[in-house]
């Protein structure tokens, strides 16, 4: 395998932040929903249903943290909803075992980064293209959790299990910890040496490996760390509902690749903040919810959906032509 | 030649428009209803005449040992888990059948036309199939016939000349008028509720939303239905569509039907949670196990199903009986082992039963 | 990659691995199960697998230019629904609703391409928004009921023979050919690769880039319409939801056929040896008695396997 071509030209890692157009734009579309389809019904403000949007897909965005990172390294993952998927499975079935919760609730964040530790180290050192490697690991783990499980859906789950059902200082625990990992993770890529690197990988890798960095194991150490934002996740996905599914959700890496695409990560590395891909989440949820609220056709809704994500991507397109 | 095109685009309008008219829920499908009558009087069933298809060239296959595989919508779900049992079941039971569970990870009918044809190629003795669409799955079943295999479906039929029988768990107006009764049992004829789906274009779910329509017309013409969501068979989905119904009406919606075993229990989950229970009613189709935590809180009263296990044993049975000409074009009923004597049904289906509802009392019975 | 001597390249070279892996792959299949190497058998499978087939020809393409086309799923359903549609509803003879809804198709692919050349959006993210667009169109335009009950005619595309082949078998032939000499032997060829491998360079060049790239935009609009109504014949009927998931399989055979992800790189025999490996993978392990869904766990391992022998084949090559 060659190395990793890169067009993007932005080589320095001060310019990497250079996402923030986008984010401003789908923040944009967001506040413009919010105010407008208020007018059609005012309880689209109401706590409660700002918990189904915030909460109930906080979810997506904590494993779109965790893929920000594998696309700013110029890579990609198409597997994460299959992992977490299994790993809910895990949670759910060492609930039913009686083990004990703290560890039941660390087992999947664990074999999460073993997982994905892996599939780094081949993608980084054995020169397997990210997306054949994911796309193989998406049959594997698909395909796997069938034989294992025969598909039975784990339901005599503990009491004590159910983590995202609780409250912390009386907001949803999804929310808080959605919130405080994106905000932790930006902080970090933006002010610490590894979180730099990754920056640095993604936009210039030979500049990169001229100052020193070891490409190689940056990828090991963002895929490692994908696959703890992938347990954070599953762990959230498992203790939503009173049922554990034990299959894979259907297109859930789908759509965490969507918000981080829409966020402003640049699919060929080196831009993009984590910020804006949990915007992009809260974005696609309050389409959804929008659509109920204001009775858009069911027939047509996804048709609404696609058309508004185009509009936000041409939207970016033209903020960028109006400041060029 | 330019007024008969008018003419044919007009024709397409109305068609359309009736067919609206005719199923006025969203997600419903434009072919023909046929409502129960309220009270609850059984339905005449119609003497129609066989019009399922044999199998050309079939060898006699009385009595002699058969492979048969079971190719479910899709594999990996509680509910095809179930069938599977029921047909392991009469399997382990008849003993001269030896059956192979196999379909696709996800409800595609592509997949299981694939997996079906590499079935017929393998060369098995009989078939039996739930079919993720009744049209598209039937030229590769009428491939099967032309092999001289004996082709049995179960839970989602397809066209009726592309197999022989087709085990119908409970009729579509049977299933819809449980549905709806259930509800009004906790809202009241004048209740007002929405729908949680798979998707609009799942067969089965669309016919029972079609007939829950005509059946409401006829019945409750008060009941006021809101509208119908989507949800794929995604439970975290459905849990956010049913939560965000459920502020959308606020106080002006009484009762949510899950119209699968995933959307069920996820609806009731979000009632659970958003403290409405006892002011929102769920009812809908589920497995007992799943509901077994909101019958047990008393958020849910009942939901609708049939015995997926007996559905499965009973398919079984009756491929056997095909296979060994015991049950022949013509018959109006076949011996089903532990089942005792099923009815034929409008020419070539054969009955399981009335819709089951279970409720907090019963469904501790149940393990599925 | 490897600077070493022709013959050896030639040896190692990734079709020529990808055809000694399908060679053993059929040897080993057959041993396992008599029903399997039969003619009747592998036309058959030509005929389940030419839909994403026709796919894969045109999302080669898109590869090399360093593209990615996530809408061909969508672009089938649509296409599929819009010929239910005119031919039903529109009361359109079958022919040339047919004709319409390719049209149709080739539109939706070069929006695309107008999406990614004038507007310069990311392949991923203007196809990944289209994808959900398209379907979406598909969804409302039929209201997610099907059309059934086509003429008997129609169905000589998904089911009949010519000559005593599938129908689908000359399709795929024609389509590969044209698609393999368009890019290995033309100038349109030499541009697709010179996008793929510096973009910038290419219009320094200047070569008409955005034009090639609208044109291979379009023509992956073209092979998904033509999946889609070849889909419609061999099932007959039409739903929306045709062709959802066709994307992976085929970028799947794209990448197994080694073209790099990154563009520059790539053949339509590598990318058809590729689709051969994997269904006669799927076909073979069915008739040996694995289930669909330890098949795909064997699929996934044998694409991680194929490309780390692949590197690791380069490696001993570049010694």
């Amino acid at each position: 395998m060659t190395a990793i071509p890169h067009r993007s030209s932005q080589g320095r890692i001060g310019r990497a932040l250079v996402g923030h157009g986008q984010v401003l734009v789908v923040l944009g579309a967001i506040i413009a929903l919010f105010i407008g389809v208020s007018f059609v019904n005012a309880r689209f403000l109401s706590p409660a249903n700002l918990t189904t949007i915030f909460s109930g897909n906080a979810y997506i965005a904590v494993a779109a943290i965790g893929m920000t990172m594998v696309i700013i390294t110029g890579h990609i993952d198409v597997s994460v909803g299959a992992l977490i998927g299994v790993l809910a499975t895990v949670a759910g079935t060492l609930a039913v075992a009686g083990w004990p919760m703290w560890l039941v609730w660390l087992a999947p964040l664990v074999i999460g980064v073993a997982v994905n530790a892996a599939a780094g180290w081949l993608v980084a050192y054995a020169h397997i293209p990210s997306i054949v490697l994911t796309l193989g690991l998406l049959s594997i783990l698909k395909g796997g959790l069938i034989v294992v499980t025969g598909g039975e859906w784990i339901t005599d789950l503990p009491p004590g299990f159910f983590l995202a059902q609780r409250d912390v200082f009386g907001l949803p625990l999804p929310l808080v910890v959605m919130t405080v990992l994106t905000l932790a993770a930006a902080w970090w890529m933006a002010h610490f040496r590894f979180g730099r690197t990754i920056y640095a990988v993604g936009s210039n890798l030979e500049a990169a490996r001229a100052i020193g960095i070891s490409v190689e194991r940056t990828t090991v150490g963002v895929f490692a760390l994908h696959g703890l934002f992938a347990g954070i996740s599953a762990v959230l996905f498992a203790t939503q509902l009173t049922t554990i599914q034990s299959t894979v959700p259907p297109n859930l890496e789908l759509v965490i690749i969507t918000a981080c695409v829409i966020g402003g990560v640049s699919i060929l590395g080196g831009v993009g903040t984590v910020i804006g891909a949990a915007l992009a989440t809260i974005f696609f949820a309050t389409i959804t919810s929008a659509m109920i609220f204001t009775n858009v056709s069911a027939y047509w809704l996804r048709a609404v959906i696609g058309g508004l994500i185009l509009i936000t991507v041409l939207a970016d397109v033209a903020r960028r032509r109006g400041q060029a | 030649m330019k007024p008969v095109f008018h003419m044919a685009v007009l024709a397409g309008l109305m068609s359309a428009s009736s067919a609206l008219a005719q199923s006025a829920w969203t997600g419903g499908d434009d072919l023909p209803t046929n409502p129960l009558p309220c009270d609850g009087s059984p339905a005449a069933p119609a003497a129609l005449p066989y019009d399922g298809a044999t199998p050309a060239n079939a060898p006699d296959r009385a009595g002699q040992p058969i492979t048969v595989v079971d190719v479910p919508k899709l594999v990996g779900i509680g509910y095809f888990n179930a069938t599977s049992k029921g047909i392991a079941e009469a399997a382990a039971e008849l003993g001269n059948m030896t059956v192979t569970t196999d379909g696709p990870t996800e409800a595609n009918i592509d997949d299981q036309i694939t997996i079906l044809d590499n079935y017929i190629t393998q060369g098995v003795d009989g078939i039996l199939f739930a079919a993720n669409d009744p049209v598209a799955i039937a030229p590769v079943l009428r491939k099967a016939l032309e092999a001289g295999i004996n082709v049995v479906g179960y839970d989602a039929n397809a066209e009726p000349d592309a197999r022989q029988w087709f085990v119908n768990q409970a009729e579509f107006n049977g299933v819809a008028k449980s549905l709806i009764d259930s509800l009004v049992a906790e809202t009241g004829p004048e209740g007002k509720f929405a729908i949680v789906t798979s998707t609009f274009t799942t067969p089965n779910q669309a016919r029972w939303i079609a007939e829950m329509s005509a059946y409401a017309a006829q019945c409750y013409p008060q009941l006021e239905w809101l509208e119908t969501v989507e949800a794929q068979e995604d439970n975290i989905l459905s849990f956010n569509q049913a939560n965000t119904l459920l502020t959308k009406y606020g106080e002006d919606m009484n009762g949510i039907i899950g119209m699968t075993s995933v959307a069920t229990p996820a609806a009731a989950d979000a009632v659970t949670q958003s403290g409405n229970c006892g002011k929102v009613a769920v009812v809908g189709l589920a497995t007992p196990n799943a509901m077994k935590p909101y019958l047990a809180s008393g958020c849910v009263k009942s939901a609708v199903l049939w015995n997926p296990v007996d559905l499965g044993y009973a398919a079984a049975q009756v491929l056997r009986a095909a296979a060994d000409g015991t049950l022949t074009p013509g018959d109006t009923s076949v011996q089903a082992g532990r089942l005792g004597e099923l009815q034929v049904i409008n020419g070539s289906e054969i009955l399981l039963g009335s819709p089951f509802v279970f409720t907090q009392e019963n469904a501790g019975e149940f393990d599925f | 990659m490897s600077p070493t001597s022709g013959r050896l390249n030639l040896l190692l070279s990734h079709e020529a691995m990808l055809a000694i892996l399908l060679a053993v792959t059929l040897l080993i299949l057959s041993l396992l199960s008599d029903s399997f190497f039969s003619t009747a058998n592998l036309l058959n499978q030509v005929r389940l697998t030419a839909e994403i087939g026709l796919i894969t020809l045109a999302m080669t393409l898109v590869i090399i230019t360093g593209g990615i086309d996530l809408s061909v799923g969508s672009i089938a359903g649509l296409s599929a629904i819009m010929l239910g549609l005119l031919w039903q509803k529109a009361g359109l003879p079958l022919p040339l609703a047919a004709v319409t809804s390719l049209g149709i198709a080739v539109l939706a692919g070069l929006g695309n391409g107008v999406i990614i050349t004038r507007f310069r959006v990311p392949p991923l993210i203007a196809t990944l928004a289209t994808m959900a667009f398209y379907r979406g169109l598909a969804e409302g335009f039929s209201q997610s009921r099907s059309v059934r009950g086509y003429p008997e005619g129609f169905y000589i595309l998904g089911q009949g023979e010519v000559l005593g082949l599938p129908t689908q078998v000359w399709i795929l032939i024609v389509a590969a050919v044209l698609v393999g000499t368009a890019l290995s032997a033309t100038a349109f060829g030499r541009t697709v690769f010179a996008i793929g491998a510096n973009e910038t360079a290419a219009r320094f060049s200047s070569l008409p880039v955005d034009r090639v790239k609208l044109i291979v935009y379009g023509l992956s609009g073209f092979m998904s319409g033509l999946s889609g109504l070849l889909l419609v014949s061999r099932v007959t009927t039409t739903r929306s939801d045709m062709g959802m998931g066709w994307e992976l399989d085929a970028i799947t055979a794209v990448v197994l056929g080694g073209a790099s992800i990154f563009g520059g790189r790539g053949t339509v025999l590598g990318s058809v040896l590729a689709l051969a490996l994997i269904q006669c993978l799927k076909s073979g392990l069915s008739l040996a008695g694995v289930k669909a869904d330890g098949t795909i766990v064997l699929i996934g391992l044998f694409l991680i396997g194929a490309v780390l022998l692949g590197n690791l084949m380069d490696r001993i090559a570049a010694r």
